[in-house]
């Protein structure tokens, strides 16, 4: 297990009078790959958009260890780029707005890197789903992130695009060391494509250990006697 | 200078997005100027002349009066002020109802003794005219197109009382013939009777009477001096017939003036629909299209996106208003200058329309309802503040820039001097840009933090 990257102390969030996120420990370790899986509304979401730092938590703190602070790659669900822009001005935009020495470069190698180059001058517009969703990637990679986030990143792929997009996952984390967060409805793709499996029910952590340590019987059994 | 960098890269990014959205381009900023050059030639009025009701209590006295050699009743004067209004001839009544309901524009009344004031030239008759005040604009065209008329029916008697003046004077130097009451007899003048008093006095001498005639030599010089003054009087009394004599010729083919009203008009809901909805839209989308949760992870603050929208809601702004004067100028005889003015005013007033247009994308969930919500709300406050001295439409059209707007393009239109009105109206603008753009900036950080 590699150094921790990031700690949450007794992070909260509510949504008006719901409680989305209960006060929430949790260590995420560098080079690790977890998975977030739960029912629907149990906060996976959440969790994910305060760790990106996206919103801010109602209570409690994130705290960054070492020099890797705020340097997150966050892929949200619903792919977040411009639709009217080209697979590389969306790439070069993005670059350039992280401050990367050179975006041009950047956009260039991060679209060899997601096998991009065929619809490098098409509008994001007309892309298929697949396609869309490695762009959506790649653009959390402009910047170099020691921490990737991502909501749900296979949810809308084909069985071969998930086979291809954990592949690229599995390169990032072996070469770049990267650290993966990213959440699952899948316990099967959670355990396969995992290294550490946290499960949260009701906005609390309903249990934290090795991929495939728990089956779906005893899943159910955490999310139903959840408080 | 990241949110330097940060808003340069999104600005260029938004022109790139609406050049290649040619529909969407198309309804941001020709639909306004469309609207706009609209309202301009609709406010302009062309050669639409207001029905006006006529309400004449002075017609059952049958008086005239002589004017010259002619004798005008109040009906000559009614047949006179159609050349310019169309008269509807009403009683009191039915001239009421008809200007609640809308049927004509204003009630012109002619009072009980009228002709009599007229004729008697102790006091000047009034006529009495009553307008809509739900619609000042046409209540201020009507009193316009009155007040010429009358101006040039009060210099017609000027001049036929002034020329019958002097006719007595010619009468009262030369003699001639002079009618009284049906009757006529022969006026001998002062010419004549200098003449024969000369004579008379010349006889005097001969016959050795000269002390006599000397005695009336007085009597010769005062007849010659009233003679004399008469006639020094007659060019007083021309300039006193027409002191301003107003020379109307006709422009040249083809360039056809607008009013500053129109102008202004034209200027106002150009602009501010182009930057209330160009501002509207682009914030919108970039809700719509998901990334503010990225750009919120500090790649561009919500003051940097405001600011950069703001900037090219007002650019965008700026050239629809130079090509909307550009096309005043070379179209119209409205002459067009003070751009060292005319620049920061169409900057300021986009800027105002930008900011309030960026609110509405903030809180709007998505384009469509930003893009309604913007154009119901900017049309009508950019209407209303067209209204001519009305206060409260001013203020309430304040609330979008857009009464400010309309008072600091006619001014620089039309006041032969820039005044402090001009100043003020582009304060307040500046004023409106900084409240919605902080407002806006408020919207967004809690939509992007949410």
């Amino acid at each position: 297990m590699g150094e921790p990257l990031l700690e949450t102390r007794g992070i909260t969030r509510r949504y008006g009078g719901v409680t989305a996120l209960a006060p929430l420990d949790l260590v995420i370790n560098r080079g690790e790959r977890v998975a977030l899986t739960g029912p629907n509304g149990a906060g996976k979401t959440t969790l994910l958009a305060l760790l990106a730092g996206v919103g801010t938590p109602g209570g409690g703190d994130i705290r960054w260890v070492g020099d890797a602070s705020r340097s997150v790659g966050w892929v949200p669900q619903r792919p977040a780029l411009y639709p009217r822009l080209t697979v590389r001005e969306n790439l070069r935009l993005f670059a350039g707005l992280e401050r990367v020495d050179d975006a041009v470069a950047t956009a260039d190698r991060l679209i060899t890197r997601a096998d991009l180059g065929e619809f490098a001058d098409r509008r994001a517009n007309v892309l298929s789903t697949g396609t869309l969703q490695r762009l959506n990637l790649a653009i959390a990679l402009a910047g170099a992130p020691a921490l990737l986030l991502l909501d749900e990143p296979t949810g809308t792929l084909s069985p071969d695009q998930r086979v291809r997009l954990w592949a690229w996952m599995d390169d990032l984390v072996r070469t770049d060391g990267m650290t993966l967060v990213f959440s699952t409805q899948s316990m099967d793709e959670a355990a396969r494509s995992s290294d550490r499996m946290l499960v949260l029910a009701r906005g609390r952590l309903a249990h934290d250990g090795p991929a495939g340590a728990i089956d779906e019987a005893a899943f159910m059994t955490l999310v139903e006697e959840a408080p | 200078m990241r949110a330097l960098r940060a808003g340069r890269l999104l600005f260029t990014k938004d022109l790139r997005v609406l050049v290649r959205s040619r529909g969407l381009l198309a309804v941001l900023i020709g639909y306004p100027i469309v609207i706009g050059i609209l309202l301009a030639l609709a406010l302009s009025g062309g050669d639409r002349r207001p029905a006006i009701a006529f309400v004449n209590l002075d017609a059952t006295s049958g008086r005239t009066v002589q004017v010259g050699d002619e004798r005008l009743s109040m009906e000559d004067y009614a047949t006179s002020l159609e050349e310019h209004v169309d008269l509807v001839r009403l009683d009191p009544a039915a001239a009421e109802e008809a200007l609640s309901a809308g049927r004509v524009s204003a009630v012109l009344t002619v009072p009980k003794g009228f002709i009599a004031d007229l004729q008697s030239g102790l006091k000047p008759p009034v006529l009495q005219l009553a307008t809509n005040p739900r619609s000042p604009i046409e209540a201020q065209a009507i009193e316009r197109n009155l007040e010429s008329a009358i101006f040039r029916l009060n210099q017609e008697l000027a001049t036929a009382y002034v020329t019958q003046v002097l006719n007595l004077v010619d009468l009262i130097q030369k003699g001639g013939t002079i009618g009284i009451f049906g009757r006529s007899g022969t006026l001998m003048g002062l010419d004549d009777s200098n003449r024969m008093l000369a004579q008379v006095q010349a006889q005097l001498r001969r016959d050795g009477r000269g002390a006599l005639a000397t005695r009336l030599e007085p009597l010769r010089v005062y007849i010659s001096e009233i003679g004399g003054n008469l006639e020094l009087a007659k060019p007083a009394a021309q300039a006193i017939a027409s002191p301003i004599r107003l020379d109307i010729r006709d422009g040249a083919p083809g360039r056809e003036p607008l009013s500053a009203l129109g102008i202004a008009g034209a200027l106002v809901v150009g602009i501010g629909l182009v930057g209330v909805l160009l501002a509207a839209a682009l914030l919108s989308a970039e809700r719509e299209d998901r990334v503010l949760s990225r750009l919120g992870r500090g790649l561009a603050g919500p003051g940097t996106i405001i600011g950069q929208k703001a900037v090219l809601a007002a650019v965008a702004c700026m050239i629809v208003g130079v090509v909307l004067l550009g096309v005043v100028a070379v179209s119209t005889s409205v002459e067009v200058g003070r751009w060292l003015l005319w620049l920061p005013a169409l900057l300021l007033a986009g800027l105002a329309s930008g900011a309030f247009g960026l609110l509405v994308g903030a809180l709007a969930r998505e384009t469509r309802t930003a893009l309604l919500a913007g154009l119901m709300l900017a049309l009508p406050l950019a209407v209303i503040s067209l209204i001519p001295g009305n206060d409260i439409a001013y203020w309430a059209s304040a609330l979008a820039g857009f009464g400010p707007a309309a008072r600091t393009f006619q001014g620089l239109l039309v006041d032969p001097e820039v005044t402090s009105s001009t100043y003020s109206g582009m304060g307040i603008m500046a004023v409106v840009a900084v409240v919605y753009g902080v407002a806006a900036r408020v919207a967004l950080g809690r939509r992007m933090h949410a």
